[in-house]
């Protein structure tokens, strides 16, 4: 099966078959006879055609943290379920996310309140700043997903409004 | 026995600085006290501290503001005497009496030199009364009926200002002297609108200045020195990124009125302890900017070439000791640069990033020390500065500081959350700052050195590999031996 990595904000889908004792990884990235060799502690050794060089790396769920020739790669796993469902949604467009991290300074509606563009959904701040994120479409709030006080990372969901109602 | 009076301190601070107070505290032979809020858990200043005392608030830097719970705190714990380190309480006048006013020694400068320093005009005024350069300005109040013809004097580019004002609101920059009085009365109605207030002054404005700063200790004697200058114009957003010493800018005459001048104003100030003098410097020529009374962030970069640790003479100055050395004495040696490792995505517009520390790979050699504010399983969040921590080099000079810096840039690894040290290895391999041509707006004028470069195929094709191999679905589709990766292991996916 294909598998897709974001790497540097671009999607790449990579396989990898048995090759021998190591693997063949092709795919958008190039193609290459790979292996990666634990050393301990996070530490690997990578090869590439028989190329070596040290590699960190840590894993968190989908996101995986890569240390290599002196700087480190943030990447993500999109797994090939979730991509099909989010290929066959159309909510997407109907949350609000954070644009950085911060708090919820205030949340100003509720679930089942209708809205229509220009109000108030919720106050977060972040760097020191106030920001009142409103509704970008007329429509129902259908879900709050954080409260007064709360702390939320980059892309979180803030509040959903169903267009339309 | 300890040679100080005191022989327990409290730090009313947290990580990095924490830690570095911590360090020279105990070598030092003081028992060190730290004041903690349940963010910091598990902080490598916690860990070092010989006692541990619990703070709460609202939020965690409420919890570091709280002046009388952290006095209490010291009082329990039986401290002798309180380090602020740099932000939070270490400018608080108020602070620094209440210290006093409980029986512990402050380490730092006295209320009244903090209170003179922390209100700007009255600083500018009492730099510029006794002879040292401020920016040639005019204030309304000193005449209002010359105002206009007084500012006009000046020459452009102007600056006009609200004599009430702060955070750069209703402030107007003037190129053009025919458009000065429309300026002038625009800038006089935001004033009111602002701050209830429409008297203005205005002062010469300056392209592109550099930041120049001069380390100043004093002693309860008189004694001043001066430890030399340290250069932070590379700044995003008035936020210092780099510093480095000596100053690329300055000529060796340049440098030594500089510092004479700071160590003049801090003379004339009566300083007590560590201080530091910042200038606007442009061409030559150099304005006092303000002083701040406190140990700054980039002290280390002083302390690398001077080899004089500032928070040991800051403590034993706290003592009552006087510092020992002369302006003679104090001798530099090489370069030295700071860069300050964020939390933070330069590319998108240098906003904070969160994060858990799942691994943590610091450099180590010869010229390399690190001031550090984390450890392993702790989580970066925005309830504090983004600030991590610093890789500081020391070179022979100034092309060798910059070869040790991008070395120590490649060895740091912190994995977990997005940090600036891609940015900090495109600043330091930029022409620009090999030939020290920077300026305070010089990173706002380039955005192209924010913006993450597009991945070479070599490492774009190294990063699959690693994300395929170490992907357990990706691996099991390609396995037909099952035994294989269970005896590799360390799979978590």
């Amino acid at each position: 099966m294909r598998h897709a990595f974001t790497i540097g904000g671009t999607d790449i889908e990579v396989w990898l078959a048995r090759d021998g004792t190591g693997h063949r990884l092709s795919g958008d990235a190039g193609t290459a006879r790979v292996d990666l060799v634990p050393a301990g502690d996070g530490a690997y050794t990578l090869f590439v055609d028989g190329l070596s060089q040290p590699v960190l790396l840590a894993i968190d769920g989908e996101d995986l943290h890569i240390h290599i020739a002196g700087r480190t790669h943030g990447l993500r796993h999109l797994d090939p379920t979730r991509r099909f469902a989010d290929a066959g949604s159309v909510g997407g467009g109907d949350v609000a996310r954070a644009p950085m991290p911060g708090t919820v300074v205030r949340v100003d509606v509720a679930a089942g309140q209708a809205v229509v563009i220009g109000d108030a959904l919720v106050v977060i701040e972040s760097m020191k700043l106030e920001t009142t994120i409103r509704a970008w479409h007329d429509g129902v709030v259908t879900s709050v997903h954080v409260a007064q006080g709360q702390s939320f990372d980059r892309d979180a969901s803030l509040v959903t409004v169903t267009a339309g109602g | 026995m300890s040679r100080f009076p005191f022989d327990t301190l409290l730090v009313a601070n947290r990580g990095e600085i924490a830690l570095r107070i911590i360090r020279t505290a105990r070598r030092l032979g003081l028992r060190t006290v730290l004041v903690s809020h349940a963010d910091d858990a598990g902080s490598p200043a916690s860990a070092a501290a010989d006692q541990v005392m619990a703070i709460a608030g609202r939020t965690g830097v409420a919890a570091y503001l709280d002046a009388d719970q952290i006095i209490a705190a010291a009082q329990r714990s039986g401290a002798c005497a309180i380090h602020p380190g740099y932000g939070f309480l270490s400018e608080n006048a108020a602070f620094a009496r209440a210290v006093a006013a409980a029986g512990m020694a402050f380490v730092g400068p006295t209320p009244d030199a903090i209170d003179l320093m922390g209100d700007k005009v009255r600083a500018r005024a009492f730099v510029a009364q006794h002879g040292f350069p401020v920016a040639p300005s005019a204030i309304e109040d000193d005449d209002p009926a010359t105002f206009v013809e007084r500012a006009h004097a000046l020459g452009a580019p102007l600056l006009v200002k609200p004599s009430a004002g702060g955070g750069g609101k209703g402030m107007r920059i003037v190129r053009d002297m025919t458009l000065l009085a429309r300026e002038i009365a625009q800038a006089r109605s935001e004033g009111e609108r602002y701050f209830g207030d429409g008297r203005l002054y205005v002062e010469r404005f300056i392209e592109q200045p550099r930041h120049i700063e001069v380390q100043v200790l004093g002693d309860a004697s008189g004694t001043v020195v001066h430890l030399g200058e340290r250069e932070c114009s590379v700044q995003r957003r008035f936020q210092k990124i780099v510093e480095e010493t000596p100053s690329p800018a300055l000529s060796p005459a340049q440098r030594a009125q500089i510092c004479e001048t700071a160590a003049g104003i801090a003379r004339a100030a009566g300083y007590r302890n560590a201080g530091t003098v910042e200038f606007i410097f442009d061409n030559g020529a150099f304005y006092f900017l303000e002083m701040n009374t406190r140990l700054q962030v980039e002290h280390p970069v002083t302390e690398m070439v001077t080899g004089i640790d500032l928070v040991e003479a800051q403590l034993r100055v706290a003592a009552g000791e006087p510092l020992g050395f002369a302006q003679d004495d104090v001798q530099a040696c090489g370069h030295a640069i700071e860069l300050r490792l964020y939390a933070e995505s330069p590319s998108r517009g240098f906003t904070p990033t969160t994060g858990r520390v799942l691994a943590l790979r610091l450099p180590e050699g010869d010229g390399v020390r690190v001031d550090v504010g984390i450890a392993r399983g702790q989580r970066i969040t925005t309830a504090f500065d983004p600030m991590l921590a610093k890789l500081i080099v020391h070179g022979a000079d100034r092309t060798d500081a910059i070869t040790r810096a991008r070395q120590a840039l490649a060895d740091f690894a912190l994995l977990g959350c997005e940090t600036n040290a891609g940015f900090l290895d495109r600043l330091m391999g930029d022409p620009d700052f090999a030939t020290a041509a920077v300026h305070t707006g010089w990173i706002d004028a380039h955005p192209d050195l924010a913006a993450e470069p597009d991945l070479d195929p070599r490492t774009r094709l190294a990063l699959a590999a690693v994300a395929a191999l170490s992907t357990r679905a990706v691996r099991d589709a390609a396995d037909a031996v099952p035994r294989l990766h269970a005896s590799i292991g360390g799979w978590r996916n």
